[in-house]
């Protein structure tokens, strides 16, 4: 029996460094520009390891049984008259509870920190339409853009709109993502922390041209977005 | 009243009731589906001019708007035309109007030729292969759309279908699935599975089981024949999400109410199940002792009748929007975009449940006995059933976690979403231990069962993310979510069906299929399955939306495997149904219980007498004793003393 604990062992530690491979050999995920995506890929990495946990673990009692226990089809006999173990039911009820209820804390304390939005924030305001995007600034007079532009380090409030269907704002690599529905306004907070060129992408099936739904987003400096906004104001 | 009034039409016919009409006047009007053919036609004719009177009546101009002559006359009183020419009815109206009924000589029963598949039948077994050789129909057809957006999707850019087809496949794709695959094969499965399981010689409601059967078609054939509405297919995707839904052309109707029709169907089929198990246990049946396929078409069942009406009532709302000129989701005119998703999620999610607790069920079945052990933890793998179905209707807002909803209730749906790992943990860990020390037959269910059992894992842990509400932040509507429903509905309840189709084809059929190809499929499938969905997570992580009939080039190189793995996918499918019509018509001949499996449907011939037990069984003990000496299910007594039993049980 101690030599099948450790076949049984050693089959979950294969199982469990070839999915760790695949989880880390892979860049999953696009690399976070803001400090609200850079949360998410804690609670991500989090989940991982729980994944890779629980599906060794599975994975390795199916194999190792399959291996052990298998009969030929003609086989006539039965396995032992095992009908549970109180124990055993007590820990695999407890211990994912614990875990998941772990996983919710986390979650949540994540949620509320990507929700706090600082002393004066950027005001943005999304409007979807099908099938582009306009962003209006309302801390400069309204002015109206095809482009997304921030500036880098400072908090940007989201307030959306939609004015036909829903439609819904995303920036992969700032990892927040927001429904832009007609008549309520919903909003999100994005802090930039990385200049670059992204994408706005519309994933909320909005009609024919939803694939094509797509905006840039540009992450400057203050100083940038100081001259582009009296640029574009002038 | 007196004796009589309960008997009479039993003694004014002969056993077989013959019209007196020759075989013309009885092709025409006879129940069968020629004249279904006409009173269907008779019954569009009637709607279409009810629809033109009363809108002439009130000077509505123009009197003709196909919307809702198609509407009314095409999908209300033309299918019930038709379902009362092929004899749905003929029994209630005969009872309701006064006539003699036909007399019960039970020739609704059983199947002696192919046309008996062809009529309304009564009996669950006939209704059972009637639901998955319908069911398998749709399966290849929404698979077919399914390869062709694949095709297209083979590389960015728009290639073979414009815009508006291609949202259009999808969504038809999924509605077919969900409405005419998944959920209907799993009752096909209980149809034939539960009444023997129980020692029931039918289900409670026979004619309604009948009745449920054919509403299926007929919501399968307007999801397929939207494709013909002017304007192309409704393509809102299959969650039909207003106001994008309202805007449709005249094939968002066609889905609107089409779900009436599937969703009628699965409430009627789901009281009979729970009249069924509730009321048709053999004597010594007690709940303890139901096999957990049983529990779980109980869960199941109480699933369906509590959750069904709000999608009905959803799809209502959007059609009176669009044809009646309401506005409960417009908020031009005061309506509440959201409360769309509220009332179709608190139907769809619990429907996810819907679409796995069957499954859960069956491979209970095929794991304990082809383990030949009992399945590990009975009582906690029925109970996990019943908290999975409580949990099921207090998490269905955590599929709007970025649709504008309140802020305050993510939070609360987050935790009851992460609290259904437990019971779904459970139900897993237990299977793998009812693995441990087995005598493991691999077999083509078995191997379904454990290829779900892994699978399922993965779409489950998926869930763990998507539950996460910061994480679905990131992943909600992209390709991600593809790849988690199709790990949960695919390698979830499609392995199962296929585990429970091969399992009970002996039963069903009275013939083996080929446990060669069987396999072949399996491996295929499963290769080719997880060639295909595994990659879609990284394409939605990265950055990929889902629903899109173009995408970034950067994905181009992906999708395109995955689009040459779906194909391999679809060929998989060919190998199952050459084994299944090859091994139903010339398969060796079956044993009564080739798996030597102890629940009631294999202690009887394969196929199972017309009215399953020739003798009533006296359930003795519970479903799953494999190697307790001397430990029997059930007693097969002579008809006369269990009959005398279940009275004194009674």
């Amino acid at each position: 029996m101690r030599k099948g604990i450790v076949q049984l062992v050693a089959i979950g530690i294969v199982l469990g460094v070839l999915v760790t491979l695949v989880a880390v050999l892979f860049q999953w995920l696009p690399t976070s520009a803001s400090e609200e995506f850079d949360r998410i890929q804690d609670i991500y990495w989090f989940a991982t390891v729980l994944s890779i946990v629980i599906f060794s673990l599975v994975g390795a009692v199916v194999v190792y049984s399959v291996w052990k226990w298998r009969v030929p089809l003609d086989d006539d006999a039965d396995g032992p008259p095992i009908h549970g173990h109180t124990g055993l039911e007590i820990a695999w009820t407890a211990v994912p509870a614990i875990l998941v209820i772990a996983l919710g804390i986390v979650s949540a304390v994540v949620l509320s920190e990507n929700g706090q939005a600082g002393d004066r924030p950027l005001q943005v305001n999304a409007i979807g339409q099908q099938f582009t995007w306009k962003f209006k600034y309302s801390d400069y007079g309204d002015l109206t853009t095809g482009e997304l532009v921030l500036p880098v380090d400072r908090e940007a409030k989201f307030t959306m709109t939609a004015v036909d269907v829903i439609h819904s704002f995303w920036v992969p690599n700032f990892g927040q993502k927001m429904d832009a529905v007609p008549g309520i306004e919903t909003t999100i907070l994005v802090t930039p922390t990385r200049t670059g060129e992204y994408e706005v992408v519309c994933t909320e099936l909005c009609g024919l041209g939803h694939a094509t739904m797509r905006a840039k987003a540009r992450v400057v400096t203050q100083a940038e977005f100081d001259t582009w906004i009296q640029e574009k104001r002038a | 009243m007196t004796a009589t009034h309960h008997d009479p039409p039993h003694e004014e016919y002969p056993a077989h009731f013959e019209p007196p009409h020759g075989p013309t006047w009885k092709l025409l009007f006879g129940a069968g589906l020629v004249r279904g053919g006409w009173m269907g036609a008779a019954g569009f004719v009637f709607g279409m001019l009810l629809v033109l009177v009363l809108r002439w009546w009130w000077s509505w101009e123009p009197y003709w708007n196909t919307e809702v002559i198609l509407a009314v006359g095409g999908m209300v009183t033309a299918p019930i035309g038709f379902l009362a020419g092929i004899g749905s009815f003929d029994y209630w109206l005969y009872y309701i109007s006064g006539r003699p009924t036909r007399p019960e000589d039970h020739t609704g029963h059983g199947a002696h030729t192919w046309k008996d598949y062809f009529r309304v039948n009564t009996d669950h077994k006939v209704i059972g292969i009637q639901y998955l050789v319908t069911t398998f129909v749709f399966f290849t057809i929404a698979g077919l759309m399914a390869m062709f957006f694949r095709a297209e999707l083979a590389q960015p850019g728009l290639q073979f279908v414009d815009s508006q087809t291609f949202n259009g496949l999808v969504s038809v794709h999924a509605t077919l699935m969900i409405f005419l695959f998944v959920i209907p094969a799993f009752a096909g499965l209980a149809n034939f599975a539960v009444p023997l399981m129980l020692g029931a010689p039918d289900m409670a409601f026979p004619r309604l089981n009948a009745l449920s059967f054919w509403l299926l078609p007929i919501a399968g054939t307007m999801f397929v024949a939207s494709f013909l509405a002017p304007g192309g297919a409704f393509g809102a995707g299959w969650t039909g999400y207003a106001p994008l839904s309202e805007g449709q052309p005249l094939g968002q109707t066609f889905f609107n109410m089409g779900i009436q029709w599937a969703g009628a169907s699965s409430i009627m089929t789901a009281l009979n199940f729970l009249v069924t198990i509730i009321t048709m246990r053999a004597p010594g049946m007690t709940f303890w002792r139901m096999p957990l396929l049983v529990w779980a078409n109980f869960t199941t069942s109480l699933l369906v009748v509590i959750a069904t009406p709000f999608i009905a009532g959803s799809q209502f709302f959007v059609m009176f929007d669009r044809i009646m000129h309401t506005s409960f989701f417009t908020p031009d005119g005061g309506g509440y975009v959201l409360g769309y998703q509220h009332i179709f999620w608190f139907y769809s999610h619990p429907a996810v449940y819907i679409m796995m607790l069957p499954g859960f069920g069956i491979v209970s079945e095929v794991i304990s006995s082809m383990s030949r052990k009992p399945i590990f933890g009975y009582r906690l793998m029925a109970l996990s059933l019943l908290g999975i179905l409580v949990l099921g209707f207090s998490v269905w807002a955590h599929h709007m976690f970025v649709a504008g909803m309140a802020d305050w209730l993510r939070v609360p749906m987050m935790i009851t979403t992460l609290l259904i790992a437990i019971p779904t943990g459970i139900k897993v860990f237990s299977w793998t231990a009812t693995l441990w020390r087995g005598r493991i037959h691999l077999t083509t269910p078995m191997l379904f069962a454990l290829g779900f059992v892994t699978m399922f894992v993965i779409g489950g842990l998926s869930g763990i993310y998507l539950g996460s509400v910061p994480i679905d932040i990131a992943a909600s509507d992209t390709y991600f979510i593809v790849a988690h429903i199709h790990y949960v509905l695919f390698g979830g309840s499609v392995f199962t069906i296929f585990a429970g189709v091969y399992y009970w084809f002996p039963k069903m059929t009275g013939r083996m299929y080929d446990e060669r190809l069987g396999k072949l499929h399996f491996w295929l499938t499963f290769v080719s399955f997880n060639a295909t969905f595994f990659p879609m997570h990284y394409v939605g992580l990265r950055g990929m939306p889902r629903r899109v009939s173009d995408y970034d080039s950067a994905f181009g190189d992906l999708n395109f495997a995955i689009t040459i793995s779906s194909f391999v996918l679809g060929a998989s499918f060919v190998v199952f149904v050459y084994n299944i019509i090859t091994s139903w018509v010339r398969g060796p001949i079956a044993e009564s219980n080739p798996w030597r499996a102890h629940t009631l449907e294999w202690q009887v011939s394969s196929p199972p007498p017309i009215f399953n037990f020739d003798e009533i069984p006296q359930v003795v003990g519970g479903p799953y004793e494999y190697g307790v000496p001397g430990a029997r299910h059930a007693v097969m007594s002579p008809a006369k003393e269990a009959k005398e039993a279940q009275e004194v049980h009674a």
